[in-house]
């Protein structure tokens, strides 16, 4: 069983998350930062969830300090304030994980996140929904053409099922775009094709779409195989637009509004190997207008 | 220039009373004699000539004074007739000086039946001390216009109040700077603090509705009964209703960034339009047309700024690839019009350029994100799907056009209320900005 320590200075959130967590892992729990050092002192923990404004130690100094004695420990930041107004603390305490707490506490989507962490198994459209849910069409992208054609099946799909997607278009757009023209690089390390010039992709450049729903939501996941992204340039690109310093200029504006406006990004990446930004909007208002952060770089 | 005319006020004031006095004590001392009962030596049967004159002289410098001070002066009677006024007084009511003298200043100056009810003046004559009223509104034009009165007594040789000197002051554009600048700064206090109490609240009630769901999913573990699983209903119903009352309070405060505010497009447009530095556009002559009666549009200045911005660089690189493919040797002179108008309860903005030009088939589409018709690396084409979206959270329209060589691209934004033109609207939207947000 993985060991998680909660830290919050808020007893209702902690209580709330041991009670609905202590059957799948074995939580503990802090109401400060300096209690939570004084037990990574004494015992060993898999994974550190702590709240941001705490008073005394704040959550994303905690888990520099935990990183710097454990460097092998998973962290994950929680706040109930606006994600948005952390995104520069975010890069610069190297943070790529924070949660929302949302009302009511949306324990599936945390505990998905979590158990991913954990195992180290982010990837998959398919472990952010609830089980129930199903993944209905998969595509492969060979070429330009190909994805304008997949970018307009999907967009018609998604507005027949679910209505107006104005911006899951712009959202798919851009990372399909991204994952087109970006991803693959020459030998000299530039980008191998000239943007939305026609190109035809080698079986390597390949890029795999996939979208589903369950009760609550539907998601759409776009892979490629390269691995090209890292957590540093996210954080950067989306926290310079997010502060409004890059209104004028192209680089990362994309990859901003994909996460203004859905409802959640989850961006996983495997360096060398894969990237997979992962795209979901809710049916209800329930868990919209947070805007979480999640990148996970393996 | 303030400060100045108070002190000219000031000074004109005591003039007025000085001659007012030396008015008043006159004709007493002229009625005392005729009455036989003149015992006062100073003031002879016949004034002196150099005495006269002198009272001419003074006359003249007060007259003079007076009609020097903008602030509207005049000099009323216990039964509020006007006995002197100043030339602003009577060019403000529209008369002349002869044709306002005698009348009541409540009709002179309000079209007025009777004195209104907190009259300062009434309290002056009443106690001799200087009264203020300073909400006094008046429509001039289409405009309501609030002034500031003062009045000031004028005592004969007793301690009767012989005249009340009244100075009326135009504070409408004072109050509009005032009261903008407060509002604005209220309202951004007030998101800052609404925006911090909503967070603030999220936490506990997080807290809550997170509890309440452990309690309605795992009864057995915490040993809920029916009873007490309904009861956990109605605690996650509550606090569902909470959180949507603090969503709508951040809305609220969010909308801050969305600052909608009667913008002048004549002052904005070629602001916007010289941050554009691209190079090789000094040779493009940018022309604008704005009629004199431009109404003020009500928007975001920034975000609206934003889509000229975008708008203006397209037209400019347009121009330029046009140049390229004619070999640097247009015969055309380069030129982006930027012209508005008035059409209606809208202000539209057209913005033409004779550059390369949108192929027809495309003029639909160009607004569609990432279509472009640039070269790698010179745009990705989600430049003009913003615009829209922002024309579009102004409840505006966008739409693009080419014809015989010229693009044009148009913005329409509705004019909206503009608080300052119409005073009824303003107290409306006083009372309806909390609803409204």
């Amino acid at each position: 069983m993985h060991r998680i320590l909660v830290v919050d200075d808020e007893q209702a959130i902690r209580t709330m998350l041991q009670d609905f967590f202590e059957d799948t892992y074995a939580i503990t729990t802090a109401a400060s930062g300096a209690e939570a050092l004084a037990l990574l002192d004494r015992e060993d923990f898999d994974m550190v969830i702590s709240d941001i404004n705490m008073p005394g130690l704040k959550g994303p100094e905690l888990l520099w300090m935990i990183k710097e004695r454990k460097p092998g420990i998973k962290t994950m930041l929680m706040t109930a304030y606006n994600v948005d107004d952390y995104i520069r603390m975010a890069k610069e305490y190297n943070i790529s994980n924070i949660i929302p707490k949302t009302v009511p506490f949306n324990y599936d989507e945390v505990g998905a996140l979590v158990d991913g962490i954990l195992t180290e198994r982010v990837f998959g459209l398919e472990r952010y929904l609830l089980p129930e849910g199903v993944v209905e069409n998969e595509y492969r992208i060979t070429s330009s053409d190909d994805g304008t054609r997949v970018r307009e099946e999907l967009a018609s799909i998604i507005t027949e099922k679910f209505g107006s997607v104005t911006d899951i278009k712009l959202i798919m757009d851009e990372i399909i775009t991204n994952a087109i023209y970006h991803a693959p690089v020459g030998k000299d390390g530039a980008p191998k094709y000239r943007e939305y010039a026609p190109v035809r992709l080698e079986e390597s450049e390949h890029v795999f779409v996939k979208w589903g729903h369950d009760a609550e939501k539907y998601g759409i996941s776009i892979v490629d195989n390269q691995g090209r992204l890292s957590m540093e340039t996210v954080l950067y690109k989306i926290d310079r637009h997010t502060r409004g310093e890059g209104m004028l200029d192209d680089s990362g504006r994309g990859i901003h509004m994909s996460r203004l406006f859905a409802d959640r990004m989850i961006i996983n990446i495997k360096a060398g190997v894969k990237t997979e930004v992962i795209i979901m909007n809710y049916f209800s208002h329930t868990y919209r207008g947070y805007r979480p952060l999640y990148i996970n770089e393996l | 220039m303030v400060v100045t005319a108070a002190v000219l006020a000031v000074v004109a004031i005591l003039l007025v009373v000085a001659l007012v006095i030396v008015t008043v004590r006159y004709r007493q001392a002229l009625a005392q004699r005729r009455r036989g009962l003149n015992r006062d030596t100073r003031f002879p049967e016949r004034l002196a000539p150099d005495i006269e004159e002198k009272i001419r002289l003074s006359k003249k410098q007060l007259e003079t004074t007076l009609d020097a001070i903008a602030d509207y002066i005049c000099v009323i009677s216990p039964e509020f007739r006007i006995i002197r006024v100043n030339r602003s007084y009577a060019d403000h009511v529209g008369k002349s000086v002869r044709d306002v003298l005698g009348e009541q200043c409540y009709r002179a100056f309000l079209d007025r039946g009777e004195p209104c009810a907190d009259c300062p003046a009434r309290i002056t004559f009443e106690n001799g001390a200087s009264a203020r009223k300073s909400n006094v509104t008046k429509r001039v034009g289409n405009e309501q216009r609030v002034y500031e009165v003062e009045t000031y007594s004028v005592s004969g040789g007793g301690a009767q109040i012989v005249n009340v000197i009244e100075r009326i002051r135009d504070v409408t554009d004072e109050r509009r700077m005032n009261e903008q600048l407060m509002r604005s700064e209220k309202l951004a206090s007030i998101g800052i603090m609404t925006a911090g109490i909503a967070h603030e609240m999220n936490n506990p009630l997080s807290g809550i509705s997170g509890t309440a769901v452990n309690l309605l999913k795992m009864p057995a573990k915490y040993g809920l009964n029916e009873k007490g699983l309904e009861r956990m209903t109605m605690i996650l119903e509550c606090a569902a209703r909470a959180t949507m009352i603090m969503k709508d309070l951040l809305r609220f405060s969010q909308k801050q960034d969305m600052v909608r505010m009667p913008t002048d497009m004549a002052a904005l447009i070629p602001k916007a339009a010289s941050s554009v530095h691209i190079p090789g556009t000094s040779r493009i002559t940018r022309i604008y047309d704005f009629p004199e009666d431009l109404p003020r549009v009500r928007c975001d200045p920034s975000k609206i700024e934003q889509v000229i911005v975008n708008v203006i660089t397209n037209a400019t690189q347009a121009i330029l690839e046009k140049r390229r493919s004619s070999g640097n040797a247009s015969a055309d002179e380069e030129k982006i019009h930027v012209a508005a108008r008035h059409d209606g309860n809208e202000v539209r903005i057209d913005i033409e350029d004779n550059g390369i030009g949108i192929p027809a088939d495309m003029a639909s589409k160009i607004f569609d994100p990432f279509f472009t018709t640039r070269s790698p690396g010179e745009g990705t084409g989600l430049g003009l799907s913003i615009c829209h979206r922002i024309v579009e959270e102004h409840q505006g329209r966008m739409s693009a056009g080419t014809k015989e060589g010229l693009t044009t691209i148009s913005i329409i934004l509705p004019v909206g209320t503009d608080p300052w033109n119409d005073a009824e609207e303003r107290e409306h939207t006083r009372e309806s900005r909390d609803r409204d947000a």
